[in-house]
């Protein structure tokens, strides 16, 4: 996402913008499946959600792209009854397994959605949710 | 600060995050060091400040966005010199931001309440009253307004950050596309997308971080008085009246100047403001463009950095990079655009289309080299 920098004067170095709209997709086919994106600090191991060009802990531009976890578990949820053309739409935010934060749109099935049951990431083609595990629901009865 | 370009894929955080860590990395500062962030720009939406700073974890303190047109950069700047004149802080960043690409070209969005924007208003239509009024009452002609974007494309052909980097001839300007009668577009400043980053402190936190840098002599901000009858479009008093208060903040006087960065948004305006700024009497200012006066090897210097006209005019960012442009020239880093010897810089940007008033807001700098 960073962009070669260039030297304009015998003291001053070219500052570039970030791309940070050409792909903005937040999901990728990486090489063991569809994953959402993440960044991580070579320097400080932060990680975080999307593709960033400098950590958020220690301003480092040392960063790379990396696969995030594809199963975590709700924090919490609501159902959204405006925008969205009127209909209805579960919303959350997913704490994966990495220790990411995700907002995330929510596919309950038939089971009741509620805090800290296991949820898993599905995708069709650019679409992308979390779905609650059938297992973590039996796990849980 | 970024080159000022068409980015069209950079957010308003792609287009400020590099700047921010440049200059916090120039400066030698922890984000610990930062006792607060004002950022300036009009388009941005709600929280952009705190949308780019939260990218390098910069938090916890004092962040307030500031819209006032073309002068936010300029008035961000203002708000961290009085925080730390005040004693109130020590550092702040300040930030200048916009990406106009988002509106796919066309003239600046004004607010849709104003009743003079109701009527039709746009800012070109402003300026050309203005160039208008000037031709009709002074020697003037359109071959100068062409002159002054001749100049201002022959100062940005040397300055990389600039959009607009080939020189032009008057004949030129003159042939492009009528944008508001008697300007025609290459007498308009280019609509783009860029950010420019500067960190101010007191005197106590350079000492303690054994810091370079310029000094802030002058920060003048105000607001325009409305006039409901008669105004002389040819004299905008928000300019002159702001100068005054930073030439004797400052303790000096035009003459002082080495070098100036000035809001020519449309050439008409350029030699408008040699006049408020003290540079030329009424009616004048068209012998100092003219003699060469205010280019390279002239008596100062106006808009090296090729000004609005060639460097492009991001309407948040061009209050600050003008302020980066005086930095580099006072500190001796401008490159093939250096004014020999700059000592004094002063940075002027006013703000908005506002039905009554010659501007919004208007912001004058003056800084010095230690």
């Amino acid at each position: 996402m960073t962009s070669p920098s260039a030297r304009v004067s015998d003291s001053v170095e070219m500052v570039v913008p970030d791309a940070d709209l050409r792909d903005g997709s937040m999901i990728r086919d990486f090489s063991h499946g569809t994953r959402l994106v993440g960044t991580r600090c070579i320097d400080c191991g932060g990680s975080a959600l999307g593709e960033r060009s400098v950590c958020s802990t220690c301003v480092s531009r040392n960063v790379q792209v990396i696969p995030l976890a594809t199963t975590g578990k709700l924090y919490s949820f609501t159902v959204l009854h405006v925008g969205n053309g009127g209909e209805s739409r579960p919303l959350g935010y997913v704490d994966l397994d990495d220790g990411v934060r995700v907002l995330s749109t929510l596919r309950a099935g038939s089971h009741a959605l509620r805090p800290e049951v296991r949820v898993e990431l599905a995708s069709d083609g650019d679409e992308w949710w979390f779905a609650v595990m059938p297992a973590a629901v039996e796990n849980e009865r | 600060m970024i080159p000022f370009a068409k980015h069209r894929e950079s957010s308003y955080v792609g287009l400020a995050v590099p700047p921010l860590v440049a200059a916090l990395r120039d400066a030698g500062l922890a984000k610990s060091d930062i006792d607060a962030v004002y950022c300036g720009h009009s388009y941005g939406g709600m929280m952009t400040a705190q949308r780019i700073c939260k990218e390098i974890g910069l938090g916890g303190i004092p962040t307030v966005n500031i819209d006032n047109a073309c002068s936010g950069g300029a008035s961000a700047l203002h708000q961290a010199w009085e925080a730390i004149a005040l004693g109130q802080i020590d550092v702040a960043v300040v930030i200048g931001v916009e990406k106009l690409t988002q509106f796919g070209g066309g003239t600046l969005p004004l607010s849709p309440e104003d009743r003079e924007v109701k009527q039709g208003m746009v800012m070109p239509a402003v300026y050309a009253m203005r160039a208008t009024r000037y031709l009709y009452e002074t020697e003037a002609t359109v071959e100068d307004l062409a002159l002054v974007s001749v100049k201002a494309r022959k100062h940005g052909a040397l300055n990389p950050y600039a959009m607009m980097r080939t020189e032009t001839t008057v004949e030129e300007v003159l042939a492009s596309r009528a944008v508001a009668d008697p300007l025609t577009l290459m007498m308009c400043c280019p609509t783009g997308d860029g950010a420019a980053v500067v960190v101010v402190m007191s005197e106590r936190a350079k000492a303690r971080l054994e810091l370079e840098g310029i000094r802030v002599a002058a920060s003048v901000l105000h607001s325009g008085q409305v006039a409901e009858g008669f105004r002389d479009m040819t004299k905008p008093e928000i300019t002159y009246e702001s100068a005054r208060e930073a030439y004797a903040m400052a303790g000096i006087e035009a003459k002082d100047l080495d070098m100036i960065e000035l809001h020519d948004a449309f050439s008409i305006a350029e030699l408008v403001y040699y006049e408020a700024l003290g540079l030329a009497e009424k009616g004048r200012a068209v012998d100092l463009l003219r003699d060469g006066e205010t280019t390279f090897g002239g008596r100062v210097v106006v808009n090296p950095s090729g000004g609005l006209l060639a460097k492009g005019h991001p309407v948040g960012a061009s209050g600050v990079a003008q302020v980066v442009e005086a930095f580099w020239q006072l500190t001796g880093q401008a490159g093939a655009r250096q004014v020999d010897d700059a000592k004094w810089a002063l940075t002027h940007v006013t703000g908005g289309g506002t039905a009554g008033l010659d501007h919004g807001a208007c912001t004058v700098h003056i800084f010095e080299a230690v």
